[in-house]
């Protein structure tokens, strides 16, 4: 049961498309769990057609014709933890551009900036630092170089700033480092951010240099332990659609690491669906509208709470 | 604006016989609404809910949701009852009796907004309600679909200073019993308690619209209110609040009403809030189409 309310999906009348509204299968929804168990990822049921088409794709490259197959194939076959990746992969594909999650840029505008800075004030070494893990082309990282090039004149006046984005994928950053971006990536954008942030470049738009100095592109495994523990005095981490790659045991030793990288008082962005459920307790789930992060608490002053 | 004074309040609550629409089939409604669902004598329910086309045009639109969900499609209350049981149905004769209660032309807040935020809420509070396994989720309903009762009556009596409460909140971004008690000199929770007394509610509810707000007084249904509570506060996070967003950051176990329900229902700290959350969302589009919907049988 999954849905608040009963998740029973109801079709009162008939319609042309009603075999795309029978209710999911029981296979659908166990390849559901699967993945939220596998990779932190939930896919709530109204992405459940979604999922399942994705699956059908996978079925059909391995000749497969029923869901009771690819499951199967998902949780016996031998291959099972490379298909894994294949299908996350699948639901994780294109989902990057630039001012992708809006609910998210708001709450950093307007409460978790302003937290941090706050914080910045009581101590003697006054500079944000923000880490986009897994930035693959770089449009997270550009988002937020451009957030706080807003806040430069205002919130972030007389404070150093700066963004470290990370990728294991070298072509990934090549593309990150030139900075130019098609109509894909920039659908998001507003003429005035347009205008001010980016250059044309035939077709498409290249980033200014101004936004390009604030962001450090370098290479970074994730699971390379010893290169973790130097991401030092992180105020926010971005780790979006990242995890998938991993499993639990990794997933939880990653996380470890960003908790030990964030000073106290800090934040760890995931992805729209990816949860921390199981791996770590450490982190607080915290709201903002619309939006949730994970946050290491500051230790509590004067003792006992 | 100054505070109302107390008298202002009590004088104006007297006159609480002229909320203009409570609807004659409410009482009785919440007559069954205080027994146990095997007592409800089912025929007279159901002959109450069909005598009023309006209103069983509704609990069917109501009851062919996704939220409420069935296999099959119903089209009459009596195959409703059937259907899904005498729980279901009176949650859905209650809900749709209160949307009426609602003065159209409200004082700030728009009349579909509270509407989205009190299904909402009610939803939310069921679902939590069983995951956490809580004794009686209907009640979680209930409360969670009558929490704002107080709304209504500010918006009725009060429309002025609940209108410049309520812009106040909005435009701050604050949350609005903070502004109700800035404005008002109280809140929907105090002030809707008085009509809850009026309209006989069960002593849950009571309960509940009287201290979600003030858990730390609630005493004999504690674990009720913090599940209100929390539904309530999630709800205003993820899109279903009264029309604006609260910039702030909410942890949902640090809140009192958290503590209240570890204490009753330990279990409660093994759950899993973020998914809790995304499974929310699920609910949004289909709040919206079935609170439009309800306006426009009206």
């Amino acid at each position: 049961m999954s849905s608040i309310g009963t998740t029973t999906p109801n079709q009162p009348l008939p319609r042309p498309d009603a075999a795309l509204n029978s209710p999911p299968s029981q296979q659908l929804l166990d390849i559901r769990d699967l993945i939220y168990q596998v990779a932190g990822i939930l896919q709530p049921d109204h992405r459940i057609r979604f999922l399942e088409e994705r699956c059908q794709k996978r079925m059909k490259v391995l000749g497969f014709t029923r869901l009771g197959e690819y499951y199967d194939h998902l949780t016996k076959g031998a291959s099972r933890t490379a298909e894994m990746t294949e299908l996350l992969n699948e639901i994780t594909i294109g989902e990057t551009c630039f001012f992708r999650n809006l609910p998210q840029i708001e709450a950093l505008k307007k409460v978790v900036l302003p937290a941090i800075v706050e914080n910045k004030k009581r101590l003697p070494f006054s500079k944000v630092r923000i880490w986009s893990a897994g930035c693959s082309t770089g449009e997270e990282a550009y988002t937020l170089a451009i957030l706080l090039l807003e806040e430069k004149a205002g919130l972030l006046k007389n404070l150093n700033f700066e963004i470290l984005a990370t990728d294991l994928n070298e072509r990934s950053l090549e593309k990150a480092r030139a900075a130019v971006y098609g109509d894909y990536a920039i659908r998001n954008l507003t003429p005035y951010f347009r205008q001010k942030y980016f250059n044309p470049s035939g077709n498409s738009l290249a980033v200014k240099d101004e936004v390009k100095s604030v962001i450090q592109f370098s290479r970074l495994n994730l699971r390379d332990d010893a290169r973790m523990t130097f991401m030092k005095s992180m105020d926010i981490i971005f780790c979006c659609n990242v995890m998938i790659y991993f499993d639990a045991a990794v997933r939880t030793k990653v996380v470890q690491h960003y908790y030990n990288n964030l000073l106290p008082g800090s934040y760890l962005f995931l992805g729209h669906s990816e949860s921390l459920y199981g791996i770590n307790q450490a982190f607080r789930l915290v709201h903002f509208p619309g939006a949730t992060a994970y946050f290491k608490p500051a230790p509590v002053v004067g003792g006992v709470k | 604006m100054s505070p109302l004074q107390f008298t202002q309040i009590q004088r104006r609550i007297a006159e609480l016989d002229r909320i203009p629409t409570v609807p004659a089939l409410l009482m009785p409604l919440l007559k069954f609404l205080g027994q146990p669902a095997e007592d409800v004598d089912v025929n007279r329910m159901v002959g109450l809910i069909a005598h009023d086309k309006s209103l069983s045009a509704q609990c069917l639109q109501m009851a062919n949701s996704p939220l409420f969900g069935m296999r099959q499609r119903v089209d009459s209350v009596r195959g409703a009852v059937i259907a899904v049981g005498i729980r279901r149905v009176r949650e859905m004769a209650t809900t749709c009796c209160l949307v009426r209660a609602l003065p159209r032309p409200g004082g700030g807040i728009r009349p579909d907004s509270l509407w989205r935020h009190s299904l909402g809420c009610a939803l939310a509070s069921r679902h939590l309600a069983t995951k956490i396994g809580f004794k009686d989720p209907e009640q979680a309903y209930l409360g969670g679909l009558l929490h704002d009762v107080g709304l209504i009556v500010e918006l009725t009596l009060f429309p002025k200073e609940f209108d410049a409460a309520f812009r106040m909140a909005a435009e701050q971004g604050r949350i609005l019993t903070e502004a109700e008690r800035e404005i008002l000199g109280t809140d929907h929770s105090v002030i809707g308690s008085v009509l809850a007394d009026k309209w006989s509610l069960p002593p849950e509810m009571k309960e509940v619209i009287r201290f979600h707000h003030d858990l730390e007084n609630s005493c004999k249904n504690r674990t009720l209110v913090s599940i209100v509570h929390l539904s309530d506060l999630l709800c205003r996070f993820r899109g279903l609040g009264y029309g604006y967003a609260e910039f702030r950051q909410l942890d949902l176990t640090d809140e009192p009403s958290w503590q209240y329900i570890a204490e009753d229902l330990p279990q409660v700290r093994n759950f899993d809030l973020a998914r809790f959350t995304l499974e929310m969302d699920d609910c949004l589009e289909e709040i919206e189409q079935l609170v439009t919907s309800l306006f426009n049988i009206q």
